[in-house]
């Protein structure tokens, strides 16, 4: 069956503001049960499984302190050494994720603990305040500004092709360009 | 022996300066033999290079341990294919294999065009031998290969020595991928020293038109589809051999080999802005222009260890002659724009902003984001310690969310951009050109959904993806028809003639292609899994469809290592598929552990085990295993880059036809009253 013409027999049959109505429902229905299972993912008892997820993402937020590598304490591998998993800082960083994963912590308050203990390099990526916000901004700040140049580049573009109209008649070179022109743009 | 090296060096470093010089005087002068001489000059530079490297190459076969640099890269039990490849596994011997690579590419950019543009040609040499000066210097007087070790004798007197054995290459770069990746990559960096040489002489000399551009493209490529090789196979060496399961972790290193490849794509497309239409000739010279001062800033980044990095391959004092010499290249390319900015005016203007220009402004507005993000976050650790005083890290989550959006919008202009016409393109022809991949690329959208991938960026990459495959592949189909229609052959004939008709317009569907494949495999990435165990003998664990058996474990060794390795049983639904024997090797001579990754590769996924060795707690044997989806099409998207970009390069058939056209009867038949211009050129809705 086409949804669209179901809609269309919808609306000849009822009034405008049931099928709107009708509409809404579904939605704060839909709405309803996404808030009900959002409640009970809250509520329930976090069971050993579901810290161990959340303590191995954690621990990839953190960058192993080991200073022999550049990975994070989750994902820490010294390859070529005598043993390619995690070196003791990093096992002794994943512990300590876990601990107090364990112990009911919230995310911010660990990484915030990481952060007092070792201070900003432990986050691999850099806190959005301060100086390091500029980290942050200027990737989507620094397209913008060129967007902007290249669109007053366009403008000023345009406005040139604009003005000739009406103007003296074509000179025999202008035509004479046009035509080589032309010709090179159907080379290809 | 040595002796001669270094000679043969200090001459080259001579021969470059002579070249510089002569070159100068003779454009000032306006003396023709003297430019000649310099012209010669400049194209032995290449003999005298290639002395100093034969005769590196000479003690690393003979194990001539007598020379410093090479005891510290070789010993006698290595393979000989490494001890050719252990000339580039340090800093000195890096920095003289990209002196060899830029004099050879010096030597045939002189030599090719010996009797062609006798008014650009000179400016050319003296931009080459100035940028040959330069690692020269580096080669003769801070970093030599050819430095000798001495030991003081019992009288406390100096002494030349030689050393039984060397320390051995590092196991890592024991690899056969190792043999080729560090030249391809130097041949890209280096590569770029061309354009960049032809765009300053353009500038210098005034040189009329677009000439520096035609004479450039191909080069270009070149150096950009070495590039690409170098990056994809440094991606692949890390994934095969380093044995963490992934290939990309935006190392500084690696940002590095990427900034140049960013910029050099987006300028060979916005050349096509000023090849037809005449319009963006400042900016192309300034994509020249940066993409070799990246490609200088990348082997700084890689030599001198500024910024931390995995790749510890030299943290030495070369630093500020890098920086050093990146200002004067910055300092030579403003003042030579600024001087002759009046001769770049743009010959014309937008005629619509649905236009295939306005689609290469936008395709170098997002490359040109996609690099500046990079080098930001690459370099911003040491700006933060500079000037707000704090050490920070910028990590792959970073990298990770930036740029993803940015790929992906690149993507879609992928699909847009090449079929949008030039000047201007009606809404008739749009929807002709994009319904049907637009309405593929949703149902293949919907499909993925159905099939599980629910995370947002992978979805849209596949909905792209698949949106741009089919726009390629209609370009192809509606060529070819139009072709087979004409000529009654059938339609892969058709499709082979349309593509050697216009091979740089194809060649770079191919490329565009290519690009595709490469997106799906890094859009697998967000479906990866783990786990990692202590398995003993008879002891088993699942990943994904697959269970994984150990089944004993052994110690094979040789000369050259000892190793430990694990031999395992993969089952799938209860039935036996494969062994795997992933293994450890400790290397002899340095005394460094090497994963040999046992990686079982499909178009579907990877299973990727690793033998972590034992654990330092229980000395109990520890297996990691990965299941990487769609890793093996950045392999293939590779391949198919490649070829893309060889058959970019070939000449058109056409031209061959149209002089024949001219020269003997008109084409197929067809009255052609004005065979040069007319052709057998086929054209579908867009033109390139």
């Amino acid at each position: 069956m086409n949804p669209n013409r179901n809609a269309r027999n919808f609306l000849k049959t009822h009034d405008r503001s049931t099928f709107y109505s009708t509409i809404i429902r579904g939605v704060s229905a839909a709405r309803i049960t996404l808030v009900l299972a959002l409640l009970s993912c809250a509520f329930a008892p976090a069971s050993r499984a579901d810290n161990a997820e959340r303590a191995k993402a954690l621990s990839k937020k953190v960058m192993c302190m080991c200073g022999g590598c550049n990975d994070t304490a989750g994902t820490c591998n010294h390859t070529g050494g005598a043993f390619s998993g995690p070196c003791d800082t990093a096992k002794a960083m994943q512990k300590e994720v876990a601990d107090r994963v364990a112990r009911g912590d919230s995310d911010d308050l660990i990484l915030q603990s990481f952060v007092q203990e070792y201070g900003p390099t432990v986050l691999p990526e850099p806190p959005k305040k301060g100086f390091t916000w500029l980290v942050w901004v200027m990737p989507i700040l620094a397209p913008l500004i060129a967007f902007y140049l290249i669109w007053e580049v366009v403008r000023r573009w345009r406005r040139q092709t604009l003005a000739p109209a009406g103007g003296p008649p074509i000179s025999p070179e202008l035509l004479d360009r046009a035509r080589r022109e032309a010709d090179r743009e159907s080379d290809e | 022996m040595d002796i001669f090296g270094s000679f043969a060096l200090l001459l080259a470093f001579l021969t470059a300066v002579y070249a510089f010089v002569a070159g100068i005087i003779g454009i000032v002068t306006r003396r023709v033999l003297l430019t000649k001489s310099a012209r010669n000059a400049g194209m032995a530079v290449f003999g005298l290079v290639t002395l100093a490297v034969a005769t590196l190459e000479y003690f690393f076969f003979t194990d001539d341990f007598s020379l410093a640099y090479v005891a510290a890269h070789s010993n006698r039990a290595l393979p000989l294919y490494y001890k050719f490849s252990s000339l580039w596994a340090g800093q000195e011997g890096s920095l003289l294999w990209w002196s060899w690579l830029l004099s050879i590419y010096v030597f045939f950019a002189l030599f090719l065009n010996r009797k062609r543009h006798p008014e650009l040609m000179p400016y050319v040499g003296v931009t080459l031998a100035g940028v040959q000066i330069f690692f020269l210097t580096l080669n003769n007087f801070v970093a030599s290969p050819f430095h000798v070790i001495a030991g003081a004798d019992g009288g406390g007197v100096l002494r030349l020595a030689k050393l039984a054995d060397g320390s051995g290459l590092n196991p890592l770069l024991q690899y056969p991928e190792m043999v080729i990746h560090p030249p391809m990559l130097y041949l890209g960096y280096t590569g770029f020293t061309i354009p960049f040489a032809f765009a300053m002489a353009a500038l210098l000399g005034r040189y009329p038109g677009e000439k520096w551009i035609h004479i450039t493209r191909r080069w270009t490529m070149v150096a950009w589809c070495f590039q690409s090789i170098g990056v994809l196979l440094g991606a692949h060496w890390a994934y095969a051999v380093l044995g963490w399961g992934g290939y990309w972790a935006w190392d500084p290193v690696e940002n590095a080999a990427l900034l140049p490849w960013i910029t050099g794509t987006a300028f060979l497309h916005s050349v096509m802005m000023q090849e037809k239409r005449g319009m963006m000739k400042v900016w192309n010279v300034w994509l020249v222009f940066v993409t070799f001062m990246l490609c200088i800033l990348g082997t700084s980044l890689t030599r001198t260890g500024i910024v931390s990095s995995v790749h510890a391959f030299a943290e030495s004092n070369i630093g500020p002659y890098f920086f050093g010499f990146l200002g004067i290249v910055l300092l030579v390319c403003l003042a030579a724009w600024y001087k002759n900015r009046d001769y770049l005016r743009s010959d014309n203007q937008l005629d619509s902003l649905v236009s295939r220009e306005s689609s290469f402004l936008f395709n170098n507005l997002i490359l040109l984001a996609a690099c500046f993000a990079v080098l930001w976050g690459t370099l911003f650790p040491v700006i933060s310690e500079a000037v707000a005083g704090n050490k920070i890290s910028v990590g792959p989550p970073f990298f990770n969310k930036v740029e993803v959006p940015i790929a992906l919008f690149l993507l879609f202009l992928t699909g847009v951009g090449p079929l949008l016409a030039w000047r201007k393109t009606s809404v008739d022809a749009l929807k002709r050109n994009f319904a049907w991949p637009g309405v593929g690329g949703l149902a293949a959208g919907a499909v993925a959904f159905a099939l599980g991938w629910r995370d947002f960026y992978p979805l849209v990459c596949v909905i792209l993806s698949v949106f741009v495959a089919l726009t390629i592949l209609a370009e192809f189909y509606r060529g070819a028809r139009v072709i087979s229609s004409r000529d009654g052959s059938n339609i892969l004939t058709a499709v082979g003639e349309l593509t050697m008709r216009n091979t740089r317009r194809y060649g770079g569907y191919v490329v565009h292609f290519a690009m595709v494949m490469i997106f799906v495999g890094i859009a697998g990435s967000a479906f990866n899994q783990d786990i990692q165990k202590e398995l003993n003998v008879g002891q088993s664990m699942a990943i994904g469809p697959y269970t994984i058996l150990c089944q004993n474990f052994d110690q094979p060794s040789n000369d050259n290592y000892q190793s430990e390795r694990a031999t395992i049983e993969v089952f799938r639904n209860g039935k036996s598929r494969m062994m795997l024997y992933p293994e450890r090797r400790l290397f002899r001579a340095s005394g460094v552990t090497e994963t040999i990754v046992a990686n079982q590769s499909t178009p579907v996924h990877d299973l990727y085990v690793v033998y972590a060795g034992r654990s330092p707690d229980t000395n109990l044997p520890v297996i990691h295993a990965y299941l990487n989806p769609l890793v093996k099409w950045i392999w293939f998207g590779g391949i198919v880059l490649v070829l893309g970009t060889i058959l970019a390069m070939i000449p058109d058939r056409r031209a061959a036809l149209v002089l024949r056209a001219a020269t003997d009867r008109p084409w197929a038949g067809e009255a052609a009253p004005n065979p040069v211009v007319s052709g057998p050129i086929h054209r579908t809705g867009s033109d390139d």
